[in-house]
């Protein structure tokens, strides 16, 4: 309150915004942050129960077995995460989920002084980036299925009359394919992913939203910090946006002669 | 048509200058009170969906004495400074701390209840003040009064800072071992302390004693006055010391007058 107002087009405090700088920063810094990790975790997660949801099997036993241990958790997974909403995800994550593996006092799998500083130093991020992974896993799974499924049952068919295994067909011949039309999906999701980390704030993560709630906080103005993180958050996704449209360019030049 | 309307409208016009001649406009007004609840036992939610509490019983004193009709409708903290701004609300009662800063933007009733932030804690734990805080995770909630004393000990931007939106869910991080401290308004943080065997109270004689008062929109001077009016009449026929009593289980202290 010391500082002098710095008024800009005559009613946007800049001061207020200048006075938690940092807090801008750091929220920009781990807002990106979290949404690489999330993008890429959610992917490899994606990318397995995709394939688990496809699995198949030729014998009658393996067939059952396929299906029960495969083809249904994965379905019940996607069923849920897709089923229910993140910001009650999140929460649900940070005050019951992670408190039951990682408690000071008797977690599962850590406790004591550990489970004391993880939670402290890395609680929020470490929320953050489970919950949004693995929501964003079950999203990636269904465009990886789409995916997989476009591509014409004889493209694997000849792969494996040429003597490629199951993997090496996928790998080699079928998920390059699939990959080229699965861009634009899974560049819709990298910029909703980005979008969602927001919702993270709510358990104390310093990210973007984060930074605005604290301002508006603190002096009860709403348009400076929340016109300035849409500002932030509009930029980002561009930025994306113009990579996913860089890479569908790149990997499309195969088709185009 | 044109004729149709326009004959409506003054009958309108007859009827509405009517009304404004038999009873006073401020009678027929009902005024939409803003409270947060989460806040026991200043405002919470009972089982039957009703918000109750302290803050509750004192408005719904204050208006019956005022002569004006209220209804309580419960808006999330961070947002309920907005929700006065733009009209959706015309009186905030929730455990709010009348402050410099909340004074420049939003006008204030007389105090209704003296506050002093308290600090949370692990049962095991050596903190005997604010200062041996330092460079430990603090939990508050957001623009809170305990986020206000927290900034200013430690810095504003500091990363040890971490803001929730309700007590509930400081408290809960603060069980669950994520802050070594939580900061709130002693009324709240004792409450809820009390729900937690782990954890203790730590009272600071050095933090200020602080008023709630009840927040109308700048320039609202006639409906500050009415409550004003109101509040002085249920402490001078002991209604205050009643409910004071009902939701502390203490005597009221004196109240500061204008």
């Amino acid at each position: 309150m010391d500082e002098p107002q710095i008024l800009w087009f005559g009613w946007f405090r800049a001061d207020i915004i200048k006075e938690y700088e940092p807090l801008f920063w750091e929220g920009l810094r781990m807002t990106v942050g979290v949404t690489v990790v999330c993008i890429l975790l959610g992917t490899l997660l994606g990318l397995l129960l995709g394939l688990a949801r496809l699995a198949d099997a030729r014998s009658p036993v393996a067939r059952v077995l396929t299906r029960v241990l495969l083809r249904w958790p994965a379905t019940v997974y996607v069923s849920f995460f897709r089923g229910t909403p993140l910001f009650v995800q999140i929460l649900l994550m940070h005050f019951a989920v992670v408190p039951l593996f990682m408690n000071p006092a008797d977690g599962w799998l850590i406790s004591g002084d550990t489970a004391r500083d993880l939670r402290q130093n890395y609680g929020a991020v470490i929320t953050g980036i489970v919950s949004l992974s693995l929501n964003a896993g079950a999203y990636i799974s269904e465009i990886f299925r789409a995916g997989i499924q476009s591509i014409d049952r004889g493209q694997t068919e000849a792969a494996r009359s040429l003597g490629l295994s199951y993997g090496q067909a996928m790998y080699h011949v079928v998920l390059p394919q699939a990959f080229r039309r699965m861009l634009p999906p899974l560049g819709n999701n990298a910029i909703a992913l980005l979008k969602d980390s927001s919702l993270v704030s709510a358990v104390g993560l310093g990210e973007l939203a984060y930074a605005a709630r604290t301002v508006a906080g603190a002096y009860s103005r709403y348009w400076e910090p929340y016109l300035t993180i849409s500002v932030m958050y509009w930029l980002l996704t561009l930025l994306l946006a113009w990579g996913v449209r860089h890479l569908e360019v790149r990997y499309g030049r195969g088709d185009s002669r | 048509m044109t004729i149709r309307v326009r004959a409506l409208s003054c009958v309108l016009a007859v009827a509405a200058l009517a009304t404004a001649g038999v009873v006073p406009a401020a009678a027929q007004r009902t005024y939409v009170v803003g409270s947060s609840a989460t806040y026991p036992p200043f405002a919470y939610e009972n089982a039957q969906k009703q918000i109750v509490g302290f803050d509750v019983d004192v408005i719904n004193a204050i208006a019956a004495k005022a002569g004006i009709r209220v209804r309580l409708v419960n808006t999330p903290f961070v947002g309920i400074f907005a929700s006065l701004n733009n009209g959706d609300i015309d009186l905030v009662v929730s455990g709010v701390t009348i402050n410099e800063r909340r004074r420049q933007s939003y006008d204030f009733t007389t105090p209704y209840f003296e506050a002093r932030q308290l600090l949370a804690v692990p049962a095991s734990s050596t903190v005997t003040r604010l200062q041996d805080l330092a460079g430990k995770k603090i939990a508050v909630v957001t623009g809170s009064t305990g986020d206000d004393v927290a900034s200013k000990a430690f810095g504003k931007t500091s990363a040890n800072i971490r803001r929730f939106d309700t007590t509930p869910l400081i408290i809960a991080e603060l069980a669950n071992g994520g802050v070594d401290a939580a900061i709130g308004d002693n009324g709240v943080i004792a409450y809820r302390v009390r729900e937690h065997k782990t954890l203790k109270t730590v009272d600071d004689a050095s933090m200020a004693k602080e008023y709630f008062g009840i927040a109308v929109k700048q320039g609202n001077a006639a409906l500050r006055d009415t409550l004003n009016k109101g509040l002085a009449a249920i402490i001078a026929d002991g209604t205050y010391a009643t409910i004071y009593r009902t939701w502390f289980k203490s005597e009221p202290p004196t109240l500061p007058k204008p």
